[in-house]
This record gives structure tokens, sequence and C-alpha cells, in this order.
């Protein structure tokens, strides 16, 4: 009833890249919180309009892989390029001005701003960019509209179900039309059927051709929104899959 | 009990920098506490307590040694009015050479055979040597903060014993310079006998009078040959301290309000930032009971121990404190009955972390009732209110997306923003309240104090003799007026005069010369132009309930002069007048001056002018006057105290700031995470608070002018006196603005700092760490 089933004209990507050009390449990539190595040696390539889903148990860096990609962390060792950029090499700003053209990111605890409701929260992000306030909020609610939480728009974070704030946590990340989508565990704090809307979401994201990395451990996300499936274990990609797509 | 002791360890050691600040803030207020409760203390009474102390007599009496014997005198003591007696002690004058004045004594000196220094009455302070036991010892009278270093010194009495000084001890009231053993007075000839007194109701003069009247009732015509009564001596000796005193309670009163305040508030804002935290706690399982043990536990440990270093260190800051707020020519004598008084550190020790854990309980109990899930999002969660409204309209603005949101963010926690606005109205009221104050001390203070530099007195004391001048007044006058430097002679006289219809006497001052003014400061009205007016003292016109613009007739011996009060001065002394010299002479055609006030060119040396003076007339006795001591002292601690209380109140404010900006750590991740730059970041963490900190100066700087318009004013009326407008038109529009910005720049610096770190923090550790 409320998830989107077809591909809906706002969340249209203006698809710039073809596909098949690769997006993102990690070469050797090491993460090290002192003692512990959170990403040994991690090599990947993600190209454009692709679904990828990294599994692997818990602790083994899945987190941390989709953080140095966003830009929210620095490798130790190796390279991170986005569309030819290093990362890794940016500056505080750069990686700002990076995040904000390129990246949209989705946590697994939502991460909304607590102080600005829902549509505050997904205009800022247009603003952040130079768009003015209006044409911000105007373009939010077209978001908020195709994701069923128009009516939600005024409330704040806390009085939103898990559900809802992880849909304002995707349109936020859709908001500057943003190359790469990145999703950390959208759905694994939410129940079966909050986590299927979001699923479907993503997947009719991808269709339209935006390119996704998604970590989960729900195997049955991964088959059905993913067309790769990137497994990690102990900050090493132990595997690589090719998804059928599944019903 | 474990559980709630290892999460309160584990909460304090994560929140080192909040707890750093409680202690902090706890420390510095208590010790101002301490340090203004002990003001408070001594200013209130410094006399009444260092005479009470002493057991100090109410009359020192001379009876004649020839007309009544040591047995009537005994007799006539016991009368029912008397509490308590000493003596009679025999008492001796005695003519020193000059060169005996190394020891402090010479001329003509007070000497009385007495066993002991203790007693019912009158218990001297033997700080140095022992007392006088046996002939040819003798104990000076000599306040303690002189040296002791003459102890073993030989005094030749003139046609007499030679007396050795074995000791020093203080005597408040006076009663004698030196004292001896009872064996060796008779070889100093007494001429009188002294008695010291104490009644049991001794509050007025009048009541004085009668009873000393009962009491020489007994004894036979002519026995009294003079006494002094300790009103006098309390008038002398503490008057400036008292014109003071109202300024110094005012601080203290004021330094603990602040601290009781700001204690308060950094406290109640240290559980409300936790509020998150004691959600996660209750969803571990932690009862209410053991989550509001925790947080009482987190906040009051460093507390405590904050107020204990406070009072500790309190007591270090007082004694020097208040050696130096009591130093001086008058106050010096309350040197040693200054500190800090037990009960102060007993409620310091106990009121200080009272009131911490209070400040604690209040939201301790509410986040108590909360439902884990409810306190989980307390602390963030906005509750209603207009706060989208206003938020929506300044993302609507033109400014730069990181400055609106900035001045959104405290529209949407209220309560928090509450606290930082108090923290810093608070501290802006205090420092301008305070700032104010001191000004007006200091301007009170340097009231006339370029008038004259040196004072010529027409007499001088000389081989224990009066000497008269060799010149007339008049040639005197311009005998001084001529030496090298002067720029100007006053010359004053003064007699006792009665007023028409009342029975208020008045000292009326005559003044000729160059500047008749003196250092009296006008309050009102103008000095007089011609003869038959007169200029009075504030308290002298309240006293007798006049005003200026009245006529009054004053009477001296069969004369009488109507006058006009034509101006007003401040002046604490209730009976003095001043007028100019014809109408002076007018009522007391004999009087001369007692003295010649002389001001000097710059850059003239007083001390030169002074020898010359001496030169020039040997019967004059000139007398530099130096820079005002208790002035320079009170003024000097004035200027402590705001600074000390300007230091609490900035770290109320920073703290509260640092708070609540580390509370929004997580948000400043979040946003960096959808491409804020930390740049943007802290503009936005520093505009909210700078927001709050402009709120705070608007409010406070007000407020706390109002406070001095409501304090100052009642506190001058407590001492009888008018400032003139200079002294209360304290505040400059720069000087306000410089104050209002101070405090946004300590509520930015407070956000700045935090907000900078966090910014600076890979995104992916903050989030981490949430
Ligand atoms: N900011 C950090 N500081 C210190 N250690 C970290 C940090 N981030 C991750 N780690 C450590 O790196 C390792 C990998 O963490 P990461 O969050 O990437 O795991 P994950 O695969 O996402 O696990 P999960 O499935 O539980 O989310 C873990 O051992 C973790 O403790
Ligand atoms: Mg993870």
């Amino acid at each position: 009833m409320s998830g989107p089933r077809r591909a809906p004209s706002v969340l249209c990507m203006v698809t710039e890249d073809s596909s098949g050009k690769t997006v993102v390449r990690l070469d050797g990539v090491r993460r090290e919180y002192g003692e512990t190595t959170a990403l040994d040696g991690v090599t990947l390539e993600i190209r454009a309009g692709e679904a990828v889903a990294v599994m692997g148990p818990s602790g083994c860096g899945k987190s941390t892989l989709l953080n140095m990609i966003a830009g929210l962390d620095r490798p130790t060792a190796g390279t991170v390029l986005v569309h030819g950029e290093d990362v890794g090499r940016l500056s505080e700003k750069g990686l700002a001005l990076y995040r904000r053209r390129r990246i949209g990111m989705i946590f697994q605890f939502f991460n909304l701003v607590d102080d600005l409701s829902a549509l505050d929260n997904v205009a800022l992000a247009a603003q952040l960019t130079g768009t003015p306030a209006r044409p911000a909020r105007r373009r939010a609610m077209e978001l908020f509209e195709e994701l069923g939480i128009a009516d939600r728009a005024n409330a704040h974070p806390a009085v939103l179900s898990g559900g809802e704030r992880q849909r304002v946590a995707v349109a936020r990340a859709l908001m500057n039309r943003p190359a790469l989508l990145l999703a950390d565990e959208p759905t694994g704090a939410l129940d079966s059927r909050a986590g299927e809307q979001v699923m479907d979401l993503l997947l009719d994201l991808n269709q339209i051709g935006q390119t996704l990395v998604l970590v989960t451990h729900d195997e049955h996300l991964a088959r059905r929104c993913a067309g790769r499936l990137v497994t990690l274990a102990d900050g090493r990609v132990t595997g690589q899959h090719t998804l059928e797509p599944s019903a | 009990m474990r559980a709630v002791w290892r999460a309160a360890r584990a909460a304090v050691r994560r929140r080192r920098l909040q707890t750093l600040v409680i202690a902090l803030v706890t420390l510095t207020s208590t010790g101002a506490i301490v340090v203004a409760l002990g003001l408070v203390d001594a200013a209130s009474a410094p006399f009444d307590k260092a005479f009470g102390e002493q057991r100090g007599p109410h009359v020192v009496a001379a009876f004649d040694r020839s007309v009544a014997s040591d047995a009537q005198l005994a007799r006539a003591a016991r009368d029912p009015g008397v509490e308590a007696v000493e003596g009679p002690f025999p008492r001796a004058t005695v003519a020193l050479p000059r060169d005996t004045a190394q020891y402090g004594v010479f001329g003509e000196v007070t000497i009385v055979g007495r066993a002991e220094p203790g007693g019912e009455v009158d218990r001297l302070d033997l700080w140095a040597g022992r007392w006088a036991t046996a002939p040819g010892e003798v104990v000076l009278n000599r306040q303690s903060d002189w040296t002791a270093d003459d102890l073993g010194k030989r005094i030749p009495v003139p046609s007499g014993p030679t007396l050795t000084i074995v000791g020093f001890a203080f005597d408040l009231s006076r009663t004698a310079d030196a004292w001896v053993a009872p064996s060796q007075i008779d070889a100093l000839h007494p001429a009188a006998t002294q008695l010291l007194l104490r009644f049991s109701d001794a509050s007025s003069d009048t009541l004085l009078r009668e009873r000393m009247g009962a009491v020489t009732a007994r004894l036979p015509q002519g026995a009294l040959a003079g006494s002094e009564s300790y009103l006098t001596l309390k008038h002398r000796i503490g008057a400036a301290a008292r014109a003071y005193a109202p300024y110094l309670s005012a601080f203290g009163i004021l330094g603990i309000v602040v601290s009781v305040l700001i204690v308060a508030n950094v406290v109640s804002g240290a559980v409300i930032s936790g509020f998150r935290h004691i959600g996660i706690l209750k969803a571990l399982g932690f009862t209410p009971g053991q989550v509001l043990a925790v947080y009482l536990v987190m906040v009051t440990a460093p507390a405590v121990l904050g107020c204990a270093a406070g009072v500790f260190a309190g007591n270090l800051l007082a004694a020097p404190f208040l050696r130096f707020t009591f130093t001086g020519p008058d106050a010096g004598v309350f040197h040693d009955s200054v500190g800090i008084p037990p009960w102060v550190n007993v409620l310091a020790l106990l009121g200080m972390p009272a009131v911490c854990v209070l400040a604690a309980l209040a939201p301790s109990l509410r986040a108590r009732r909360l439902s884990a899930a409810r306190a989980i999002s307390a602390g963030t969660a906005p509750r209603t209110g207009r706060a989208p409204g206003v938020q929506r309209r300044l993302a609507g603005s033109r400014l730069p997306r990181s400055v609106s949101l900035g001045v959104g963010l405290p529209f949407a926690r209220p309560g928090r923003s509450a606290l930082t606005v108090a923290a810093v109205v608070l501290g802006v009221t205090t420092v301008t309240f305070a700032s104010g104050l001191a000004t007006t001390m200091t301007r009170f203070g340097n009231a006339g104090r370029d008038a004259y530099q040196v004072t010529v007195y027409a007499s001088t004391v000389r081989h224990g003799k009066l000497v008269e001048p060799e010149h007339s007044d008049p040639e005197l006058h311009s005998l001084l007026s001529s030496l090298p430097g002067a720029a100007g002679v006053t010359a004053r006289g003064d007699v006792e005069v009665t007023v028409a219809g009342s029975a208020r006497k008045a000292m009326l001052e005559g003044r000729r010369g160059d500047g008749p003014e003196l250092d009296s400061v006008l309050t009102e009205g103008r000095w007089t132009r011609r003869a038959g007016e007169v200029v009075a003292g504030t308290a002298w016109l309240r006293q007798s309930g006049l005003r200026v613009g009245d006529e009054v007739r004053l009477q001296k011996g069969g004369r009488s002069r109507e006058v006009t009060v034509v101006g007003a001065f401040m002046e604490t002394n209730g009976e003095l007048l001043a007028t100019d010299w014809a109408t002076f002479t007018a009522l007391a055609p004999e009087e001369k001056p007692i003295a010649y006030h002389v001001k000097l060119r710059d850059g003239t040396d007083p001390a030169a002018y002074a020898r010359a003076a001496a030169a020039a007339d040997p019967g004059v006795g000139p007398a530099i006057t130096g820079p005002n001591t208790i002035t320079q002292t009170v003024v000097g601690s004035a200027s402590a105290l705001t600074a000390m209380l300007a230091v609490v109140a900035s770290l109320g404010v920073f703290n509260t700031v640092v708070l609540n900006t580390r509370d929004r750590r997580r948000d400043l991740g979040m946003l960096k995470s959808i491409g804020m730059t930390p740049r943007q970041v802290t503009v936005m963490m520093t505009t909210s608070m700078a927001a709050l900190g402009a709120l705070g100066s608007v409010l406070g700087v007000p407020l706390g002018i109002w406070g001095y318009r409501q304090v100052v004013p009642r506190m001058v009326d407590a001492v009888d006196i008018t400032l003139p407008p200079y002294m209360t038109d304290v505040w400059h529009p720069a000087a306000l603005t410089a104050l209002a910005l101070t405090g946004i720049a300590i509520a930015v610096l407070g956000a700045y700092l935090p907000a900078r770190r966090a910014a600076r923090l890979t995104i992916a550790q903050v989030l981490h760490n949430e």
C-alpha cells in the first residue's frame, strides 16, 4: 500500500554514468584501530548501476568498508578511488563536498538530527549544496510523498516509528541525487514489514539506475536487492558471487 | 549497589571534562563563599568582635589618688550596674625622652602598675615576651603587626628607674602605653588610679554617664579625674572600616548567591545532559532508585571533592585577603581578630554539597520517573513548542544555512537553552553589578584624595611638652604659602556649637584660604560663597532632619548666628558642619586654626616641604598625608572579589556551553556525514551559543544595573551618606558593550573548543562511539 511498486519519477536519477563504468575502486585498503585491524587489504570494484550486497559476521569490517567509500573515515593504507578521485587524500572540506555531491548514506540507526523536523532533516541536505530553502523543501516534500510519509513531514524524528525514520533517512540520502547510495543494515532496526518496504524502495531505486552498496546480515534482502554479493571475514574479502534476481 | 558504583564510576570516567568542570566550579565557588562569608562576618562588627574578645572596658576611669583611696574605689565599683571591674591600678604619667620614639613610646606616656594581663576586664593580648613581674621590667602596648625585636632594650625614665622591655601586649582600649609590675609603679610616682569597668547595659553614652554617676556618687567630691567611654573609641577606630562594611557585605552576599546559583546550574545541567544515558541504564535493568543513585554519585562525588578543596582554598586565600583588607592605621587593630570563623567552614562544608545534591536531585527525580524509552529520547527529543516554526522561518532566511541552523538549535531544546541563558545572565549580571560596585568604591575611596598633601598642625609636642608656633596665624598662613612648592594653603579651625531649638551638638569647621572645600565631596548644592552660609555633612543633615536650603541658628557661648545650609558633603560623622572663616569667627572670635592644609605643586616632594615648614617655625607639626591604606586595600579587595566572581561566573557559562556542545557531538557527526564541512559544523555550534550568549547578555546587563540601583543607595543610606552622582554613574555604554561582548565571547569560546574538536573527529569515530 504505501511502498512504491514501480519506479516513480521523482526518484529518477540523472544517471550520467553509463552503465558498466567503474565508480568505486578499492585497492589494498587497510584500516587499523589501535590493536584491531578492521580491514585487512580489501580490493574491490563497483560499477555504475550495480547493486552490491556486503555480508559477513559481526565485526568483520562491513561498516568500516562502507565508511571508507563514504569518506567518513580514511584508510590506514591502500587507496579508495571514487569517480577517479582518491578519497583518502581529500581535505576535510574536500571530503564534505564529496559527500554532499556524490554520496547518499543510510544507517542502521537512522542518524537523523533530532532537533529538526523530518522535512528539515531532508531539506538540509539540499541546502548544504546551496539550494535555497523553498525548492529544497519542495523536493523533500515530493520525496516524502513518493515514500509515503508526507503526513509525517513536520514531525520530529523522536516521535516517528523506526520504519518512518528509515524512510526519512532514505529521502535524505536521495535528496542530492547521489551517484552512490550506501546503506548500512538499513533494515536492521526495523520489523519485517517495515524492512520489506525499505527493501522495495531500494530495489526500485536500483532498477532506475541507482548504484547501491548494501551492508546486511539478511540473506533474503541481499538476494532480493543485489546483483552481486561480496562476503567479508576478518577484514578480508573471502568471496564474490553474482546473484540471480529472486522472484 | 556494586552495579550502581560501577556505573557511576564508568560515567565519571566517560565524562572527564564534565567531572573536572563540576569539581572546578564547586571549588572556586566554595572558595568564594568562604572568603565572602569571612568578609561579611569580619565587616559586620569588626570593632565589637575585637572589643568583645578582649572584654574591653566600657569605661576607663581615672581617679585622683589623693582624694579616693583604693579601698573606697573597690567599694564604689560594687554598684549593681557594674558587671565586672578590674583595678584599681595605680597610673603614672611620665615624660620619656625623644630617643625612645624608636620603641613607639615617647613624650607623655601613661604607665600602669598591673599584676597580670588577663582578668575579668581588658584581657590584653600578650603576643611577645612575658608579663612584667619584677621591678625594672616593662611591657609595651604595641600591635602585633609590628616586630618584637625590641625585647630586652632599655628605656631610661628621667628622674626614675631604667626599665627593660620584657614583653609586648596589645590593648585595643589603650588603657595604658606601658605596664609595669605593681612593685615597680611607686617609683614612677603615680598620681592617679585607674578603674576598668564593664556595665551590664552599655548601649549609649547617656546610659554610661548615668552608670558612672552612680559609681562616683559613693566617692568623695572631685575623685573622678577623667573617663573615656568605649563608644568614643569605637567611633574613632571603626570610622573607616564602617564606611566600607556595607560594600564588603554586599560583595559577600553577592558571592554566596552567585556561587549557589552557578553550582545548581552546572549540576542540574550535568544531570539533564545525561538523560539518554539514564534511559540506557534503565533499559539495562537498573531500577529507578539505582539510576537516581548513579546520577547522584556521578555528580556529587566531584562536587563534594570540589567543595572540600574549596573550603581549604578559601581558608588559605582568606587569611592574607582579610589581613590585606583590614590593614592600615585604623583597621590594623583588627588584624588578629579577623579570620575565618569556624561556622563559615562548617556551613560551606555542609551547605555546598547539600546545594549540589539538591540541584542534582530535582532533575534526577524527573529522570527516575521517565520510562526508559522516553528517557532515551528525552535528552534529544523536543517535546512540543514553537520550535519548528522558528526553525522553519530561519531555514527560509537568507542567512548561511550553518548560521540559521545554529540560531535555530536552541529552540529545539528549550530546557537546555534556558539553563545556558540562565548561566550567562547570572554571569553577566554578577559582573555588571560587581564592577559597578567596585567602581563606586574606588571613586568613594579616591574622593578628595588630591586636595592636599601636607597638613601642618599649629602646635607640636617636643620633649613631652606642647610647643606653640613662633608666628601668628596670619603670618603662618602666608609663610606656608611662600615656601617652595606650595600651590595653596587652607587653614582649618573647629569649634563645638549647638543648634538653637535642638539638643544636637555640631562640630563647626571654619575654613579659610585657597581651597575651602578641602577633601569634602559635595553631594548636593554648592560650597559657601559669603558669610552666613554653611555646608553640612550628609549624616548631620539626615540625623537632624534638615535639608539643603534650610536655615538654622548656631550658638556658641553667648553668641549666635543665623546660617543657611547651601550644600551637603559626603560625611559619615554625624556632627560635622563647615563654613567660611568670617562666620566661624563671628561665633568664636578667639579660635585659631588648628591646622593648615597645603596643596603642593605637581612634582614637589611632600617630605621636603614638611622639613622646610618645620625649619621655618619649630612650633608647627607638619604631617604628610600618605595614601589612605584602608581605602587602597578595600578598593583592592573589591577588585579581587570582582575578579573572583567573574572567574566563577565564566566557569559556569563555559561549563554549560561545553556540555551543551558535547551533547550534540552525535548530531555533528550526522551533519558531517551528509556533507557539512568541519568549518560549517563549528560555525553552527558557535552561532548557536553566541545567540544564547547574546540573549543572556542583553538580559544580564540591565539586571545587573537594576540590582546595583536597588542595593547601593540602601547600603549608603545605612551609613547616613549620600553619594554624589559621579560615584554612582559608573557605567558607560562602551564598558557595558564590552561586558556584554565578554559574555558572548565566553559562550563562543566554550562552544568553539569542543565544537572544533568534535568537527575534527572522524565521523566514523563519533557515530561509532555513540
Ligand atoms: N571507530 C572505531 N574505533 C575503534 N574500533 C573500531 C571502530 N570502528 C570499528 N572498529 C572495530 O573494527 C572492527 C570492525 O568493525 P565494523 O563496525 O566495521 O564491523 P561490522 O562488520 O560492521 O560489524 P557489525 O555487523 O556488527 O556491524 C570491529 O572489531 C570494531 O570493534
Ligand atoms: Mg556494522
